[in-house]
Order: C-alpha cells, then structure tokens, then sequence
C-alpha cells in the first residue's frame, strides 16, 4: 500500500474518530441523551465511573486525541509521523483496557465506544505506524 | 549524493521508533493506572432533602395517586439508573405537584432492574415498600442516595436508614423483602421489561383508560407538561 493511500486512510479514520468521539461528548451534555440503554449502552457506559479521569471525560480525552493526530497527518513531517504513530498507541491501548471494562467491569456496552476500542483506534495504530516505513 | 537510500533521510531510525513505541506503551500504562487510581466509585452525592412531597396522597402498592383516574402516567426505573435519578429530582416533582397531587392522573411504578445485582435487590425493597404503600416514597429517598453501579451500595444500613426517613417498617420491610413472590417478581422484571419492548430507563408511557399504552419522550419540564396536558386532553 502507498504512503499516500497510507495518509488518506489514516485521515479518514481519524475523522471517524473525531465524528464518534464528539458524538460521545455532546451525548454527556445533552439532556436528550439521558437515558440508560437496556441490553448495555453508551450512557450506561458513559454515566459509569470509569467514564471520566480526574473529571475529564474521556470521550473528550478520545476527541482531543483524535484532533491532534488528525493535525500530525496533516502535517506530515518527520516527526509528525512519529508523534502520530505514539499517540495512535496510546490510544489503540487505552481502547483495549475500555473494552475490557465494557465488558467485564460494566457489564455493558456502547456501540459508538465499540467501534472506536474495535475499528477506530486499532486501525488509527496500524495505519501510522506502517507510514513509518514509508 | 545521488546514491542516497531516501528512506534513510525520511523514517526515524529503528532506534528511535523502538524507543518511541517503548514511551507509547509506557504511556499507555500510566494513563490506565491514573484512571484505575483516580476514579470515582462514590457515585453522585446523596441529595439531603426529599424532592418532592408525597404526603397524603394514595398509594397501593406500585400506584401513586388518585385509583380511579382515566389517565395513568407509567414510569420504567431501575434504581441504579443515574438517569432515572436525573428524571426523579427534575422531572417527577413537577408530575406529582401538577397532575398527581390534583387528581388529574395517577401514576404506576414499574421496576425495570437491568443494571446489575444492585438494582434487583433494590427492586426487591421497592416492591416491599408497596406492601406497606410506601413505595414511591422509598423510591424517591432511593434515587437521592443512589450510589455507584454496581458497588453494593445498596445495604441492609442504608435501605433501614432511608426506611426511618419515610416512615416504613423496617422490620416488616425486611421480613416482605425475603418473600417469595417479590423476589421472583423482582427477578423476572428485566424479562418484562424486555417483553413489554421497553428499550431503557427512565421509560414513560401514558396509559388512557383500557387502551394500550404508548412511549412519551421528554427530557425538558416543558416537553413533560406538554405530554401529560396532551394526554388529559385525549
């Protein structure tokens, strides 16, 4: 696969996840949004106390992230790429140990943080680091 | 020059992107420890004083308000529900004072416990607090002192102490809790639920007479009141 494709599926993933993660973080501030999903579900999820570090949401931790990867790849330099690479594993491992809360700990599962600890982030970790071999 | 392999000039060494991803999953670790260290399992603070004044208004069993009303306002909770705790502190007291307490309608309670362990036992007090007509008024003391998902917060101390607080039996409360048909009851609700297509919690339906009921959906006093005036007025 080229760099360049390497780049655009990268940005495109990227969007993804700053569309999920922003999702996620109006969700906890609209009312609309309260409510708890039967069968598991983002606000059971998102209301839970592993839903926030030190008071920060961590659906806006996830979105920050993602906006400041998206700023890497944008950038492409050098060291960008490098930067890039260590925050997508950060990310992809964080995602790792919230699913395995979703799903040991809580009990339930939200499909928006679902497609980002499966797809979203795994991808986002794969994807800049082989732009490293570029 | 000209013989330059570019790749050597472009990625970052194998050193560096050994060490790089070494700082990356060290990172990764300490940001798991600092959210396994700094979390919050205390729940939201207990709310000191009752929402709203129950006193003096019927109550039978998983029914609040006048019997005969036409219009019956259906709540779906679970207690460990945070968002059902937002409904009962912002939205409930606006039904009672409003519809409840005026005879307008009445209201039933309908437990659907899906959370965890925690929300079936305290199912199992709710339903016995019915047995003395006093569930809604443990409800409301519960959802005031709702704890953590899942934590055990929900303990023999702190369902005698909300007991005292609203004038039940504790002891008769206890011994109704052990009972048979409300444990079964208590564990089949989420089954219920689920039967009955309730997609989650706080659930409101309205109920009109013999008809079936159907879902509302409101997160605003305003988009309540609209609702429940649509429904009086048939």
């Amino acid at each position: 696969m080229s760099d360049r494709a390497l780049r655009a599926g990268a940005v495109l993933v990227a969007l993804g996840g700053i569309a999920v993660a922003g999702y996620l973080t109006w969700a906890l501030f609209d009312d609309a949004a309260l409510v708890c999903v039967a069968g598991g579900g983002c606000e059971t999820v998102q209301e839970s106390e592993y839903a926030e570090i030190a008071g920060v949401p961590v659906a806006m931790l996830g979105l920050g992230a993602y906006v400041a990867l998206l700023g890497l790849i944008v950038w492409d330099g050098r060291s960008a790429r490098l930067a890039a690479a260590m925050i997508a594993l950060v990310g992809g491992l964080f995602s790792m140990y919230l699913l395995a809360l979703q799903l040991f700990v809580i009990e339930a599962v939200c499909v928006w943080c679902l497609a980002n600890d499966v797809v979203i982030a795994p991808a986002l970790a794969v994807l800049t680091a082989l732009r490293l071999r570029s | 020059m000209a013989a330059m392999n570019p790749r050597s000039n472009d990625g970052p060494s194998g050193r560096t992107v050994v060490l790089a991803f070494g700082i990356a999953i060290a990172a990764a670790v300490a940001l798991v420890a600092v959210a396994l260290l700094l979390r919050d399992d205390s729940g939201t603070p207990p709310t000191e004083s009752p929402v709203v004044d129950l006193s003096g208004i019927p109550q039978d069993g998983r029914m609040l308000g006048p019997p005969d009303a036409t219009v019956t306002l259906v709540e779906w909770a679970d207690p460990q529900c945070p968002a059902c705790r937002t409904y009962n502190e912002e939205l409930f007291p606006i039904v009672v004072d409003e519809y409840v307490r005026p005879e307008r309608m009445n209201a039933e309670f309908r437990g659907f416990p899906f959370i965890g362990d925690d929300s079936v036992k305290a199912y199992r007090f709710l339903l016995a607090a019915g047995e003395q007509s006093k569930l809604w008024d443990l409800q409301e003391a519960m959802f005031r002192n709702q704890g953590g998902e899942n934590t055990g917060w929900v303990t023999d101390d702190l369902i005698r102490e909300l007991a005292a607080e609203v004038g039940l039996d504790a002891d008769q409360l206890f011994a109704d809790f052990e009972r048979d048909d409300i444990t079964l009851e208590a564990e089949n609700a989420e089954a219920a639920g689920q039967a009955a297509g309730i997609p989650g919690t706080p659930t409101l339906q309205i109920r009109i007479g013999d008809e079936e009921a159907y879902a509302i959906q409101v997160a605003t006093v305003d988009q309540l009141r609209m609702a429940l005036d649509d429904a009086l007025a048939g």
